[in-house]
């Protein structure tokens, strides 16, 4: 038997040429922005559970209203004031019981069908109204958070990547636009357009690009005097390349987190508007005017008031437990 | 320092003559009069115009508006009888302070409190439940949170009373109500801080120098970690004055809020002025006073850059 040894000689073996192209290469697939970010926010639980509950009500607030017969402004005094009523769900309080008589409301009065979320005052189906409304509160919050993102992003990107005397009067008028508190001027312009979903749109927008704005010039000020900025500059970047591919990118975490935190606030904002009064005139509704209107009656039909308050209070707690969970994803330096 | 100041206040006062200008301009374009009452001719109505000077050139109107508002005279208002703005307010603003000053009270000590608690036992239930307390008051609109306790409390199990003012148990729903949201904001705030604070190298300095925790907790972390809470105080205060407008208007308590509430649903716009520049001269002073405190008690952000970030 020859022993293995015997058969290798030295000429069997030669270097692999290795180049510097293949020293280079990154074995395993390159994990891009959006996939880092997703990865880390999968890892909050809080978040995901937020998103779920999002998605769950943006999906409810465009199929809800579709789902029975009633318009959402069905009016019909007979079927006035009706408890929720859901075959099946009796033990849970949908058992179309009246809270003062402890009968069902819906045999007193001889109706056949039922009412899941209840009849308001006026008859109408709370079902429809309620998911009209939320329906109308994330568009106005959506609407008014891409205003404010479109013009703090112009506008603070121009007054940093301009600098000089454009940056000191944008500044300073913005400045002043500051000083004039939210609520102060919100109000006074709803009052001047009169209410309805365009002014709150518009009012929410005057008085909520400046975050974005503050935000984006501050990053942008800081970006500009990188290396990378100024290597582009040399190789002979044009301004809007420099703007498109060097500073957007760099600064998209942080205006994503501020969208996000953006959208709670604009809610907030609607409904508190709805329920001083200056905010969607009836029939139309939004989480704000069916909270108001829920309670007014809370201390006869306390479920006019239950639904609106709990989808409300849900679709709140959601955007701020995402908001939170983006903003350690996309900017691990921040976490809180 | 000094020029500092000063020219904070030179923006304070362009800011608060900007939004004179802004309610002047909106009380031309709205339409109404305080003299709408149909029991009053023609003629009355010119007396009573010239009486109120609505007949001046509006330059001059603007001038004396602005007068006025220096002197404390805020006009007349529509709703009651015409009686002046002034008055009106001056009746009203009682139970509004002692709400907010309540409300700030309760709810920064048990917001500092959960903040510190939850940093010092970090990442164990304690921690847990106090975030999830802090995220709820956070989201939950106060409103909503001052309807269910009045539902609940006050009219099923009826410990409280419902609604009113009229003595110290009357106060326990609106301010929890406005609290809660303090508590929750300054709690996170705190967290953050202390979190911060408690990684410090001084902090290993003051054990390994054989300190009781009880004084590197109070004397080293507490202390520092209160600093940049100041900061949060000017957007609180904000926030308890939109509060105000509901919790005042759910709970009937007789304040400038559910005056202003009202006041708008009646169109009063002379009320809704006034109101207006009371708040706005309220906001102004705090972020102007919590500016300067937070540069005097913390000299490494003296302004350096003109106190921005």
């Amino acid at each position: 038997m020859n022993m293995p040894q015997d058969h290798i000689t030295e000429d069997m073996f030669k270097p692999v040429a290795l180049g510097s192209e293949q020293n280079e290469k990154i074995s395993k697939p390159t994990i891009g922005f959006w996939k880092d970010a997703w990865l880390r926010l999968r890892k909050n639980k809080a978040a995901i559970v937020g998103l779920v509950f999002i998605i769950l009500i943006v999906l409810m607030s465009i199929i809800g209203p579709h789902l029975n017969k009633y318009g959402f402004d069905d009016q019909s005094l007979d079927r006035s004031n009706l408890p929720p009523k859901v075959t099946g769900l009796g033990w849970l309080g949908f058992g179309g019981v009246d809270a003062m008589s402890g009968s069902d409301a819906y045999e007193m009065k001889g109706i056949k069908d039922h009412f899941w979320f209840g009849t308001d005052t006026l008859g109408r189906d709370l079902w429809t109204r309620v998911w009209q409304g939320t329906q109308v509160s994330l568009i106005i919050a959506i609407v008014a958070t891409l205003g404010d993102f479109i013009i703090g992003v112009a506008y603070g990107g121009i007054s940093a990547f301009y600098g000089g005397r454009v940056d000191t009067v944008m500044q300073r008028f913005m400045e002043i636009l500051i000083g004039i508190p939210n609520l102060i001027l919100m109000i006074l312009f709803i009052l001047w357009l009169n209410p309805g979903m365009e002014s709150i749109i518009l009012a929410l927008m005057i008085t909520g690009w400046t975050g974005m704005a503050r935000i984006i010039r501050g990053q942008t000020l800081k970006l500009k005097g990188q290396e990378f900025v100024l290597a582009a500059r040399t190789l002979g970047s044009k301004d809007s390349r420099i703007i498109w591919k060097h500073l957007i990118p760099n600064v998209l975490g942080q205006i994503i987190i501020t969208t996000m935190f953006t959208i709670p606030g604009a809610i907030f904002f609607e409904a508190f508007l709805s329920f001083i009064g200056l905010g969607i005139a009836p029939p139309n509704a939004s989480l704000g005017s069916l909270n108001n209107d829920g309670f007014q009656n809370i201390q006869i039909y306390p479920y006019m008031a239950f639904f609106p308050a709990l989808i409300l209070s849900i679709l709140m707690i959601s955007f701020n437990l995402l908001a939170d969970g983006l903003r350690d994803a996309f900017d691990p330096k921040m976490r809180k | 320092m000094v020029r500092y100041i000063i020219g904070r206040i030179g923006y304070l006062i362009v800011t608060f003559f900007i939004i004179a200008a802004l309610t002047f301009m909106l009380m031309q374009l709205l339409p109404g009069s305080p003299f709408n009452s149909e029991k009053l001719t023609n003629e009355q109505i010119e007396i009573l115009k010239d009486q109120y000077h609505l007949n001046d050139p509006i330059a001059k109107q603007f001038i004396n508006y602005i007068g006025g508002i220096f002197k404390g005279d805020l006009g007349v208002s529509f709703t009651y009888d015409g009686r002046p703005v002034t008055k009106l307010i001056s009746e009203r603003i009682g139970p509004s302070a002692v709400l907010g000053i309540e409300s700030t009270i309760v709810g920064t000590i048990l917001g500092l409190l959960l903040g510190i608690i939850a940093a010092l036992r970090r990442n164990t239930y304690i921690d847990y439940i106090s975030m999830i307390v802090a995220v709820l008051g956070i989201s939950i609109p106060s409103f909503v949170f001052a309807g269910l306790l009045q539902y609940f409390v006050g009219v099923k199990w009826a410990l409280l009373p419902v609604a009113f003012w009229e003595g110290p148990l009357y106060h326990v729903m609106p301010v929890i109500s406005l609290a809660v949201g303090v508590m929750a904001t300054i709690a996170r705030f705190m967290r953050t801080e202390m979190l911060e604070v408690l990684g410090q190298d001084y902090m290993t300095t003051a054990k390994a120098k054989g300190l009781s925790s009880v004084t590197v907790v109070f004397k080293h972390a507490i202390r520092n970690a209160l600093i940049p809470v100041i900061t949060i105080l000017g957007p609180l205060v904000i926030g308890l004055v939109t509060g105000t407008l509901v919790i005042e208007h759910i709970f009937a308590v007789p304040g400038l809020g559910d005056q202003f509430v009202d006041s708008i649903s009646k169109r009063d716009y002379p009320m809704i002025m006034g109101t207006t520049l009371l708040y706005s001269a309220l906001f102004l002073i705090i972020i102007l006073v919590v500016d300067l405190l937070y540069g005097i008690i913390d000299p490494r952000i003296r302004l350096a850059s003109g106190g921005k970030d």
